[in-house]
């Protein structure tokens, strides 16, 4: 039991950060910046216990927690530790961002705190109620945070959308979850994958239903085609830093879920792999259609997000082999976020009051008025898109070697022509950047000195994390 | 007779998208959300009889904790649409287009 609340560890310590902020903003002297502080706080020390478990190799690769509810592997703990990153450079960014734009309160910060204990609960449940529980304790936050800015009609109507889309998803995932139970008996997935084992995946309509429901799902969380229309879409709605949050720590921990419940079963697999090629094929493809028409900025970074959601599916094809240990997924999550965030931090001090810069033409000139912001972002662009050194590209690589390795050639091309199609819109934005006159001058004054200095530590990410070995 | 049971519910879960996809007021849209993870909660209870066990019970509990909180969360945001716009038609609300 010691053993279970210990894996746990840096669970307990966000949802119970997120309480005492949540308690702690009713006192008018808890300033939001404080809070800003508090969160930033809360998440650094969660991931550093979290880092220390990985360090410390006496802990088990593989080690159940009550009762084989909860698991925590080598994979769940990698994708633990980009979500808490994301929450602390979330927490920094938010911080900068109220500054200019006051539709703040302390319970922001709670709300993300919250959100993350949510997303680390989906990256280790082996249960299908687990993991319903832990998609709403996530979901909820994040759509009070979307629709943060009361006043704005927009941002009322992202939330509107969200929610009615992502409760009829949760709705469907429980009755998924309804019918697996009748089928195999249990909603553990160690028991689903012996149900599996012996007696097929055809077995009971049951079995078929409930796992397509489970499916839909979960492709409409990660934003996969076709259950993609809502991202650009409430991402635009919502403001920069959650922007930001959702596109890395939400991501990461629904893909992380994702693969966990694909490897339960052979069976399973073998049923869902032609599906998932032509999934991540059109995601792919659709994704960057919508990011080229883009005029917007944010709405231009959604519709990417599609598009690595499409690389991902690519890396969970590959699930299909023997020896698949999910490094690959969270080596390109890490680099994923690693860039996404960065560009996030960078416009939430960039932006402007009320986020007046929206669109490419906005950017135009910055480099000569902000070179080291400018020369920021092109790092991170040029990682999404997959330029080496960058961690994007070390990203690409391994998901594109692995999906060789098991023998989906045409996928790993497909994907190659995906990226280049990508650097149409990523470059556009270097080029507005670089090769423009400035239209204006950039020089409202530097209201906090935190969110710059997370977008140079996140370039240095982005460099360090592409020298990070994994064994593909 | 179990097999009554599950009819049922596949039939609310239907009823419960219908709703979803074909009624334009907020309140409706919700309602039949609510629909829809109730047909989930009698599917639950009709497998633990089926099984013999105790576990559909607990999660039917579970899904209908959950439950509650989206519904309050969806009755917040039922008034802020209010709030903005005076009506609750899904139709007056379009200006994001994706």
């Amino acid at each position: 039991m010691t053993n279970d609340l210990m894996l746990l560890m840096p669970l307990i310590i966000v949802g119970a950060g997120a309480i005492l902020l949540m308690i702690a903003s009713t006192y008018d002297k808890l300033t939001h910046e404080l809070a800003a502080y508090g969160s930033a706080g809360i998440f650094a020390v969660a991931f550093l216990v979290q880092l220390s478990f990985c360090i410390a190799g006496k802990v088990a690769p593989f080690s159940e927690a009550f009762n084989g509810i909860l698991v925590a592997s080598n994979f769940s703990k990698a994708a633990g530790l980009i979500i808490l990153a994301c929450g602390f450079f979330t927490s920094l960014s938010s911080q900068a961002y109220f500054k200019r734009n006051n539709f703040c309160s302390s319970e922001y910060y709670s709300l993300t705190a919250f959100a993350a204990s949510g997303m680390l609960l989906l990256t280790m449940a082996q249960e299908l109620i687990s993991v319903f529980i832990a998609l709403e304790i996530m979901s909820l936050a994040i759509y009070i945070l979307v629709g943060y800015d009361r006043k704005n009609v927009i941002s009322t109507e992202a939330v509107l959308k969200y929610l009615m889309l992502g409760a009829f998803a949760g709705a469907f995932f429980t009755m998924g979850s309804a019918f697996v139970y009748g089928a195999a008996g249990s909603t553990k997935f160690v028991k689903i994958g012996q149900y599996l084992a012996t007696n097929g995946m055809l077995h009971s309509p049951a079995m078929i239903g409930g796992a397509f429901f489970i499916m839909v799902a979960f492709l409409f969380k990660a934003a996969a085609f076709p259950f993609h229309a809502w991202v650009v879409d409430v991402y635009d709605g919502a403001s920069v830093p959650v922007t930001g949050y959702m596109a890395t720590g939400l991501k990461t921990a629904i893909f992380a879920v994702f693969a966990n419940f694909l490897v339960i079963d052979g069976a399973l697999q073998q049923k869902w792999i032609t599906f998932l090629f032509y999934i991540s094929v059109l995601t792919m493809f659709i994704g960057n259609l919508i990011a080229i028409g883009q005029q917007s900025l944010k709405r231009m970074l959604a519709a990417s997000g599609i598009v690595h959601s499409g690389y991902l599916l690519i890396a969970l094809v590959a699930v299909g082999t023997k020896d698949f240990t999910g490094s690959v997924i969270a080596f390109y999550l890490a680099a994923y976020a690693a860039g996404t965030l960065g560009i996030f931090t960078a416009l939430s001090y960039l932006g402007g009051k009320g986020e007046a810069r929206k669109t490419f033409d906005d950017f135009k000139g910055l480099a000569k008025a902000r070179p080291y912001s400018a020369a920021a972002i092109s790092v991170f662009l040029l990682s999404m898109a997959g330029i080496p050194p960058t961690a994007g590209f070390m990203g690409k690589f391994y998901i594109i070697t692995s999906a060789i390795n098991a023998g989906e050639v045409t996928l790993a091309v497909l994907g190659i022509v995906s990226s280049i199609i990508s650097m149409w819109y990523y470059l556009r934005l270097i080029i507005a950047m670089y090769f423009h006159e400035a239209e204006e001058q950039f020089d409202e004054p530097a209201e906090s000195c935190w969110a710059p200095a997370c977008t140079f530590v996140l370039v240095l990410c982005v460099f360090a994390i592409s020298l990070y070995p994994i064994a593909v | 007779m179990m097999h009554c049971y599950l009819y049922l519910s596949i039939i609310l879960f239907c009823l419960g998208i219908v709703g979803v996809v074909a009624r334009r007021n907020v309140f409706t849209v919700f309602m039949s959300i609510e629909l829809m993870l109730n047909a989930a909660n009698l599917a639950f209870v009709t497998f633990a009889r089926v099984h013999e066990s105790m576990d559909g019970h607990v999660l039917a509990m579970m899904v209908m904790a959950v439950a509650a909180a989206e519904a309050a969360l969806a009755l917040a945001v039922v008034i802020l649409l209010h709030k903005h716009k005076g009506k609750l038609d899904t139709n007056v609300f379009s200006l994001l287009k994706g």
